[in-house]
């Protein structure tokens, strides 16, 4: 399942720091059609470099990068010390 | 018929071994491909790959570090990096090269990974007594 939110805390001191809830379903909206537009251009690429062996690897990239964006949920990064806090979460 | 089993009979039909041997031979493998099977259901219960660091008794730099990758990522990423061209991988392995990184990361395969983190069981790596680090599915 794709990510629909994104949990950003960053804290250091003599600084207020920022937390944020960002809405990622309302980006995957403006992404994806833009992600799908670009379908033509990518298969037009891969057909004209397929002779010299990267039309595959193109074709193959772009339908890995939807794979990706569908796994990026659940990965969380939690960086503590005494001064700093860098959280990130993919939910 | 595997092939082990097929050796197995095939050395009795030889008479390298008796067939009490065989037998015992026949049922070991059975066994082992039973615990084989096991380690299988293991590996599809992990969803996460887990790294945590905290300081250890004697450190004195407080820092602590939580991550939790998805599995899917990991695997998904390790397909990726097998589409990268040639010449791209190539200054990829010297970049790494120069951090002391010897590792191609386009000659691992998604059957390697499996099988890493299926001996991957609550790895703890204790440096010198400063750090703590866990690596471990979940």
């Amino acid at each position: 399942m794709i990510p629909l939110l994104l949990r950003i805390r960053i804290r250091r001191k003599s600084h207020r720091g920022v937390s944020l809830w960002l809405p990622l379903f309302l980006f995957w909206l403006i992404a994806l059609p833009f992600l799908i537009a670009l379908l033509p251009l990518v298969l037009i690429a891969a057909l004209i470099l397929w002779p010299s062996g990267k039309g595959k690897p193109i074709l193959c990239a772009y339908l890995m990068i939807f794979r990706l964006i569908g796994c990026l949920s659940g990965l969380k990064i939690d960086i503590r010390s005494v001064d700093n806090t860098i959280y990130i979460n993919l939910i | 018929m595997n092939e082990e089993r097929k050796t197995i009979l095939e050395m009795l039909a030889e008479g390298k071994i008796n067939t009490e041997e065989a037998e015992r031979l026949l049922s070991a493998l059975s066994k082992e491909t039973e615990t084989g099977s096991d380690v299988t259901k293991i590996k599809s219960g992990y969803k996460y790959l887990r790294v945590v660091v905290e300081p250890g008794p004697e450190s004195e730099n407080s820092e602590r570090v939580n991550i939790r990758v998805p599995l899917k990522l990991i695997r998904a990423g390790l397909k990726l990096a097998s589409f990268i061209p040639k010449d791209a991988q190539v200054k990829v392995n010297e970049a790494l090269h120069e951090k002391g990184i010897d590792t191609d990361f386009s000659k691992i395969k998604p059957e390697d990974l499996e099988d890493l983190l299926g001996q991957l069981n609550d790895l703890t790596v204790d440096v010198e007594g400063k750090e703590k680090i866990k690596v471990f599915c979940e």
